[in-house]
């Protein structure tokens, strides 16, 4: 596959929280060149590989969700309130280009304050004050959008520098995408035990889809393959990676030490580049759900660095995501039943 | 409007004092229906011949230039610090793409992760002096090689038609001028009249200045966008002026009070004619018609605006049926003035 392109294609195909069926049907799309048995399940894109019943059963998963917006309520000239799916830095939001997916996709601007009305050009907008333009009047609105309706930042992936893309859903297409490569890289071999693939929904409202997601697949070993904090001008150090220098792999007290100490090991062996990203209690991913499911599982989060997380313009490397399918496809070889 | 015309000039970079790419394609579009030179400041003297002369010099204006950003410096990152360019919101800013330098380098403005912001953070929106441009450059050396400190910053957004009659684009302001200008000179018109399509307005009025001088007009006639509020936000006489009430007549705004008479009659003008017409409900912005109005003993000066949402964003809306009754206006007006 042509890794950048299957990045920005499944970055540009939206997929809010609770509304990820556009997303989750691409990706099953992609899925299905290396397993004919996947569907999708209460929203999430589920694929089985090797040999079912076989343990170790390894559970493999990235988040299909973006944050975006929901529709509220239309006001009477036409204009919508919306509130946040997902964490939304709400610094940004004045005059940005949204696509309402209502009937048809609908062109939107989040109103900004024109200087007259501006005294303080620090203030941030609390969320029920942001609203949306669409050019209509309330009538014409109500024929093409209903309250319930998500809302997508209008800002597809462009290319920067180098290897770098930018777009506004790479968090976390770019963790589908790096699992899409994994399973290329190692669709020749032969799986002796049962790995299943899933890509969840509702991450960014507390892994919802993770929860039901990891009850059925019932897996003993569970990888959350997520994006995680690049270092950008205005951060530390000490709680971001840097791009371009490979897969950050978790450690962490709520993830399995042994796994993460397994991933490391496979790193160095293999000459892959890697960072450890140690953080001290969950990890603000989907592993926190499968760690307790059932009578528990050993998890373990592998990170792409990305900068700029949940805003529109999210900045990869995509080396970082071929790294992490390397690190990904090395470990599921290296599994012994 | 054509709007084919509007697009293609708003979609060409051009911040104040780097205009040079709007001039060409200007120049490019009226070089076979006038004669034309370009002022030591870089500005567009149009010189249209109608049926007949003129009673009346009059000087029709628009500015070429759009407010963006400057790069300041080039950080050891590879990111690059910058400065506003006119009057920029910074939140307008943060979390957008955005084009560097006359290569249009593909950037981005972002912030750190909502994730790693402290509650005082989350509440308080970065000034200009803490926001940075990431073009992907690995460090400065990287950078170096394709910016250089000076090079203007620009909002990358998408000129597009939506809603009912809607336009949204960066640059409107004031592109629209420019647009209606452009227009007037590629059809017959009955008087002589002079054309400017000046530089540096966003930064102080200042190309219209020496414009103004050289053309050495009796009245002027100032073709521009303005901000309406006629959003959820305002209410009353805060929002300015609403889009779909037609073009804004101006009486005073923060650089001019406009001639008295010439007021009258746009607004007899618009009443006969059945051309929608407003006036602003604050005395709130200001344009070119601040620095020509006291150009040399004087300038019998009016303004004919476009309402426009969200102006100096990237994303400036108006609609299309304000653009079709700023320009019948206008040209009316042109009529009028070189016969009063």
């Amino acid at each position: 596959m042509n890794l950048e392109q299957t990045i920005i294609q499944l970055a540009d195909t939206s997929g809010v929280s609770g509304d990820e069926t556009k997303a989750a049907e691409l990706a099953l799309e992609m899925l299905k060149e290396f397993t004919d048995d996947c569907y999708i399940r209460n929203g999430n894109v589920i694929g089985h590989l090797g040999k079912k019943g076989t343990k170790p059963h390894i559970m493999i998963d990235a988040h299909i969700d973006q944050i975006g917006f929901i529709v509220t309520y239309i006001t009477d000239d036409g204009f919508l309130k919306i509130s946040n799916c997902g964490g939304i830095d709400r610094r940004l939001l004045l005059a940005q280009q949204v696509t309402v997916l209502g009937k048809e996709p609908v062109t939107g601007i989040v109103c900004a304050i024109p200087p007259h009305l501006s005294t303080d050009e620090s203030k941030v907008p609390e969320m029920d004050e942001i609203c949306i333009d669409i050019g209509m009047t309330k009538e014409q609105a109500e024929k093409v959008i209903s309250y319930g309706d998500k809302i997508v930042f209008a800002t597809g992936c462009k290319k920067l520098q180098g290897d770098r893309i930018t777009g506004a859903a790479l968090d976390d297409r770019c963790g589908v995408a790096a699992i899409l490569r994994a399973l290329e890289i190692i669709k020749d071999n032969k799986l002796d035990y049962e790995l299943t693939v899933m890509f969840s929904t509702q991450e960014e409202l507390g892994e919802r889809g993770a929860k039901i997601g990891v009850f059925d697949i019932d897996p003993d070993i569970a990888l959350a393959v997520d994006v995680s904090f690049a270092l950008t001008s205005d951060d530390s150090e000490i709680k971001c990676g840097k791009m371009g220098k490979g897969c950050m792999i978790g450690f962490a007290p709520t993830l399995d030490k042994e796994l993460s100490q397994q991933f490391k090991a496979i790193a160095e062996k293999n000459s892959m580049p890697y960072q450890i990203e140690v953080m001290n209690g969950e990890t603000g991913t989907n592993a926190d759900r499968f760690s307790v499911n059932k009578s528990g599982v050993k998890a373990v989060t592998l990170s792409i660095p990305l900068k700029y997380m949940h805003t529109p313009v999210e900045v990869i490397s995509v080396s970082d995501v071929e790294n992490t399918a390397q690190l990904i496809a090395a470990y599921l070889q290296e599994v012994t039943v | 409007m054509r709007t084919e015309l509007l697009e293609k000039l708003c979609q060409i970079n051009g911040t104040s004092g780097d205009e040079s790419r709007v001039r060409d394609f200007i120049i490019s579009q009226i070089a076979d229906y006038c004669e034309h030179k370009v002022d030591p400041l870089g500005s567009i003297i149009a010189y249209k011949k109608g049926a007949s002369s003129a009673k009346n010099k009059v000087m029709i204006s628009a500015h070429m230039d759009e407010v963006g950003m400057i790069v300041t410096s080039i950080k050891s990152d590879g990111t690059l610090t910058v400065s506003e360019v006119g009057g920029v919101d910074p939140r307008v800013v943060i979390g957008r793409q955005v084009s560097v330098g006359e290569s249009d380098i593909n950037g981005v403005i972002g912030a750190k992760a909502i994730h790693n912001l402290s509650a005082e953070e989350r509440k308080k929106a970065p000034k200009f002096s803490s926001l940075y441009v990431d073009i992907g450059a690995a460090d400065r050396e990287e950078a170096e090689k394709l910016v250089s400190l000076g090079d203007r910053v620009y909002f990358a957004s998408e000129f597009l038609t939506f809603g009912d009659g809607y336009i949204k684009g960066k640059a409107i302001d004031d592109r629209f001028g420019c647009a209606v200008m452009i227009e007037l000179i590629q059809s017959e018109l009955p008087y002589d009249c002079v054309f400017t399509f000046v530089v540096q307005e966003e930064v102080g009025l200042r190309g219209a200045r020496p414009a103004a001088y050289t053309v050495d007009p009796d009245f002027a006639l100032v073709i521009e966008a303005t901000t309406a509020a006629d959003i959820p936000l305002a209410s009353g006489e805060k929002r300015c002026c609403e889009l779909g009430k037609g073009a804004v007549v101006s009486h005073m705004d923060r650089s001019t009070i406009y001639d008295k008479e010439l007021y009258n009659i746009s607004r007899e003008i618009a009443n006969e004619q059945g051309i929608g017409w407003q006036t602003k409900t604050m005395v709130a912005g200001g344009n070119d018609s601040g620095a020509i109005h006291i150009s040399r003993g004087g300038v019998r000066t009016t303004a004919i605006s476009a309402p426009c949402r969200y102006l100096h964003s990237p994303s400036c809306v108006v609609k299309l049926s304000d653009l079709d009754d700023c320009e019948k206006l206008a040209k009316l007006m042109i009529e009028k003035m070189c016969t009063l």
